[in-house]
């Protein structure tokens, strides 16, 4: 009987797919960043109803969540050349579609496709933070933007972090698509090694193996990072203050203002 | 000082109040009592413009603003002339309770980390509380929430203070600590100016310098505590006030 499965292959194959990591990676951190930052954007045109952009926006993240992520790469794959071409067109210039690397395609199309699922979970995380911390921050003259940064944000990311988990997982896997926009990540060069030996079944299990690492090493990873941001809800330590003094600067601990508060009301 | 005129408030057809004139000079500790729904905070919101005035003007302060047409920046800065105690705290859940004192000190003020902290410290002793610096408001009762509060509003170095029933949310055991706390800020500052919401009658009749009684939108009547509280002279006012009297007794 021939040697139906190389077991030995399998695992030479994992450093050979490897190479390609830092591809897949830079198409998920590239695109989740610039995907999350979108998201806000479209979260908080949406939450303040700004006309016009609130109907376009509402349509796009329809029309994402509503099609495949293939037929979405596709669009971007066969639309970017002809957005360019209309921009030669009308602003007499000149660039060459050949000199846009194909991970470009890729890239637009997760970071539209990111935008348009965390945008509706960012709307419900950012709606979920108390009024009250928000009018509080206001009344101490904080602006706008601190309030976005300081209160929000960091409020919501509390209640979005699970979802935003999930998707950042299905980023990962999601990626195995972007060789049919021409990019070469794992899954592509997985494919010609195994065009080359024929050992189709041993690559395919390399793969396997090698993303179901990528995302239990994410969960540990957004665990920790949950873990932190919900330290709120531990319990802490009574500290005397001239020690919580001396242990946050190195000024001399202060003499203990005379306690003014024993008047009891009558 | 403040100074408000002709300050008109509606909530989509629903008319709080249309012509409120009121001066409270600096060191002034003004009262506003009244029934619920009566519009009380909402007057007090108006001045930290937490509501959006519909028309009037007022003077906060070093500042002025004529309602309705008040730019966010402007709004930023009539908002850092006063500093607000809220009904239900509103404390950062997030932060520690020294992490709330700074707040205001190192993003709006822009002081460094190390000496936000002392400051917040300090505050933090001064209502009592510095040992629980530490904790989150999720660890605390509310009287210390509302005290930590309390010491969130001094950190602003703000000189008017707006109380909007800082102890109406608390268990009545625990009233007694957050009104101790504010007695002793007003006692501490005598050049504060400060507006205070409550149904603390006892309390008003303690501090305040002067009440007056509100009633749909309008103040019914104004005076000495002394005079409003214990010989009132319009009817509503005498309404109120026994209504009060007879849930003490009742209680």
């Amino acid at each position: 009987m021939p040697k139906l499965i190389d077991f030995k292959m399998i695992f030479t194959n994992i450093p050979l797919l490897l190479q390609y990591l830092p591809i897949t990676l830079g198409i998920v951190i590239l695109s989740m960043i610039v995907g999350l930052a979108f998201a806000l954007v479209i979260a908080l045109v949406r939450l303040n109803k700004i006309p016009v952009l609130t109907q376009f926006f509402t349509l796009l993240v329809s029309f994402v969540r509503g099609t495949p992520i293939l037929v979405q790469l596709y669009l971007s794959y066969y639309g970017v050349p002809i957005a360019l071409k209309y921009w030669n067109y009308y602003n007499h210039t000149n660039y060459n579609i050949n000199n846009i690397p194909a991970f470009i395609f890729v890239f637009v199309a997760f970071a539209v496709n990111e935008a348009a699922y965390n945008s509706e979970n960012i709307r419900g995380a950012l709606l979920s933070v108390d009024r009250g911390e928000i009018e509080a921050a206001q009344s101490l003259g904080m602006t706008g933007g601190q309030i976005l940064r300081r209160i929000t944000i960091p409020e919501a990311l509390v209640v979005a972090l699970p979802t935003l988990g999930n998707q950042f997982i299905s980023l990962i896997k999601g990626t195995s698509l972007a060789f049919v926009a021409g990019v070469i990540e794992m899954t592509a060069e997985g494919q010609i090694i195994a065009g080359r030996s024929f050992r189709y079944f041993e690559v395919y299990l390399s793969l396997a193996i090698i993303y179901w690492g990528l995302t239990v090493i994410t969960e540990i990873i957004i665990r920790l990072v949950e873990k932190r941001i919900n330290k709120f809800r531990t319990v802490q330590k009574v500290v005397k203050l001239n020690d919580a003094l001396s242990a946050s600067s190195e000024v001399t601990p202060i003499k203990r203002p005379v306690q003014v508060l024993e008047t009891e009301i009558k | 000082m403040i100074e408000i005129k002709h300050l008109a408030k509606t909530f989509s057809n629903h008319e709080i109040f249309s012509d409120i004139n009121l001066t409270v000079n600096t060191g002034e500790i003004l009262a506003i009592i009244g029934p619920s729904g009566s519009g009380k905070s909402t007057l007090l919101r108006c001045l930290n413009l937490l509501e959006q005035p519909d028309q009037g003007e007022v003077t906060i302060g070093d500042s002025h603003f004529t309602a309705p047409h008040i730019s966010k920046k402007q709004a930023v800065k009539i908002r850092q002339e006063s500093t607000m105690v809220f009904q239900q705290f509103n404390l950062f859940r997030q932060k520690t309770a020294w992490q709330n004192v700074a707040e205001n000190l190192v993003t709006v003020k822009k002081i460094a980390k190390t000496a936000a902290k002392e400051r917040a410290l300090v505050e933090l002793d001064k209502v009592g509380l510095s040992e629980y610096a530490n904790f989150y408001p999720g660890q605390l009762s509310g009287g210390q929430k509302q005290r930590v509060a309390i010491a969130r509003s001094l950190a602003t170095d703000s000189k008017i203070l707006l109380l909007d029933e800082p102890t109406s949310a608390l268990d009545s055991e625990l009233v007694g600590e957050v009104l101790t706390t504010l007695k002793s800020v007003v006692e501490e500052h005598p050049d504060y100016t400060v507006i205070l919401v409550s149904h603390e009658l006892e309390f008003v009749k303690e501090v305040a310098t002067q009440v007056i009684f509100f009633e749909d939108g309008q103040i019914v009547e104004s005076g000495q505590p002394k005079d409003v509280l214990s010989h009132p002279q319009e009817t509503q006012t005498q309404r109120f006030l026994s209504r009060f009297t007879q849930q003490t007794i009742a209680q």
